[in-house]
């Protein structure tokens, strides 16, 4: 794997992905997620929807049409709020890459938005399909999992343990988006997730329902 | 004998022409490929309704079965397109396509309401997408039931039965989402609003459907109009 690859996918990146729980807060929030075993499939359930879209998205990056592509993943965000993490954190990602990657591929991204969504702009610093779907894939349950230790104050160990195990799962959604890199963007995948886009909406809703009349209910994480 | 009766309703009612989808035959069984094109021309309104549910059955054959329905939709037309329920029922293999092609100030309504099996029942498998554009995507997704891991996922269908969805590319949609805990009201990123509601039973998520409808400014009756502009009013306050 590249350095960049490695570089993106550590939790030390100073990208700013730290703040976003993708869903598990709200979900913690309702008791869906208690434990180990509720973990796991709150994070199988995101991978093979939410994660598989990302990865579809971070392979075609690859291989340019930002524009098209930066359209078409909207259509596929039907959730504002999740529209809106994506673009922050692909703008977080902008920030370091600036001074850490400069290209003329980079340049035309940002020409293109400002606020990248964050699949996109891993594409296009990754370069390879498959390596670019790998760390997307893998941001999409390992900001969770982390949050979950967080919020739930599960082992690490056992947590750590949980992710190791969905790597035959983040490698298949991996390859499954590497073949589709050369796929014109209006025909990729579009894969939902009814639940993720519903936990965001109620994640935002309570979040600024906080900031307005000082609830009770203190969120930590941005989404 | 083709499989679905088109059946126009004899009323001279103004507003748009009512046509229901009436099932001509047992389908889709597997194996089945079933294909609707509709076009609505410029200016013209049509409501399209079905009369019972749809049931996704498995066929004597191996294979799974395919519907598509195609719509092109020409300036100034409008469609509602409310199909009943679909009920993906065990060992179903089923796979639907709503697609729509729509001219800029062209209008649709589209509403799918997905059952995870009859009572007691495992649910089959179905891949369903809404893939629609005006100028450039609107919303393109796929939804896809019966693999249990998803189903039962908070972050899939959370263990609930019944899912339902529902686009407003019809005027107005309102700046910000609006939601409860297992629905929501949302303005998509190129204009339009998806509702979308999970709940164990379709009259649930009809209720929560409706309601949104009603919370929707460009879908709202004339007689809301009122009510409707308070918000702003207040704005400028």
């Amino acid at each position: 794997m590249n350095l960049a690859a490695l570089m993106l996918a550590d939790s030390r990146f100073p990208g700013g992905g730290h703040v976003h729980s993708g869903g598990l807060e709200e979900a913690v929030a309702r008791r869906a997620v208690t434990d180990e075993p509720s973990l796991r499939s709150f994070l199988v359930g995101r991978l093979r929807t939410a994660g598989a879209l990302s990865a579809v998205f971070a392979s075609a990056a690859c291989r340019g049409r930002y524009a098209e592509l930066d359209a078409e993943l909207d259509a596929r965000t039907p959730s504002p709020a999740q529209r809106d993490a994506s673009r922050v954190q692909g703008r977080g990602i902008a920030r370091a890459a600036r001074k850490a990657w400069p290209s003329p591929a980079l340049a035309e991204l940002l020409g293109v938005t400002p606020r990248p969504h964050h699949p996109v702009i891993v594409g296009v610093l990754v370069g390879d399909p498959f390596e670019a779907a790998q760390v997307v894939a893998y941001h999409a349950v390992t900001g969770p999992a982390t949050g979950a230790i967080r919020l739930l104050g599960l082992d690490p160990f056992g947590v750590n343990a949980v992710l190791a195990r969905l790597a035959p799962d983040i490698d298949e959604v991996a390859r499954m988006a590497a073949d589709h890199a050369d796929t014109p963007p209006e025909d990729l995948p579009a894969p939902s997730a009814p639940g993720l886009d519903l936990l965001a909406e109620a994640h935002d809703r309570h979040r600024h329902h906080h900031d307005r009349h000082h609830s009770e209910e203190v969120r930590l994480f941005v989404s | 004998m083709a499989p679905l009766r088109l059946v126009p309703a004899r009323s001279r009612r103004p507003g748009p022409v009512l046509v229901h989808l009436v099932s001509a035959v047992t389908a889709p069984l597997g194996g089945d490929d079933l294909e609707l094109r509709v076009r609505v021309g410029p200016g013209a309104a049509l409501e399209l309704r079905g009369v019972a549910a749809t049931l996704a059955l498995p066929g004597r054959h191996p294979g799974r079965s395919r519907t598509l329905v195609h719509v092109d939709l020409d300036e100034g037309a409008s469609l509602a397109y409310l199909p009943e329920p679909t009920v993906v029922t065990a060992r179903a293999c089923h796979e639907a396509v709503f697609r729509a092609r729509m001219a800029e100030d062209a209008r649709l309504r589209t509403r799918e309401i997905l059952v995870l099996g009859r009572v007691n029942e495992r649910s089959g498998s179905l891949d369903t997408t809404v893939d629609v554009r005006r100028n450039g995507p609107v919303l393109k997704q796929t939804t896809r039931i019966g693999t249990p891991e998803v189903d039962e996922s908070p972050a899939g269908l959370a263990g609930r039965r019944v899912l339902g969805t529902e686009l407003l590319c019809w005027g107005d949609d309102l700046p910000e989402a609006v939601s409860g805990d297992w629905w929501s009201l949302v303005p998509l990123a190129r204009g339009g609003s998806l509702t979308t509601a999970l709940a164990d039973d379709a009259v649930t998520v009809e209720r929560a459907l409706d309601a949104a409808l009603a919370r929707h400014p460009g879908s709202a009756r004339p007689s809301d109009s009122i009510s409707c502009s308070i918000p702003s009013d207040r704005s400028h306050r």
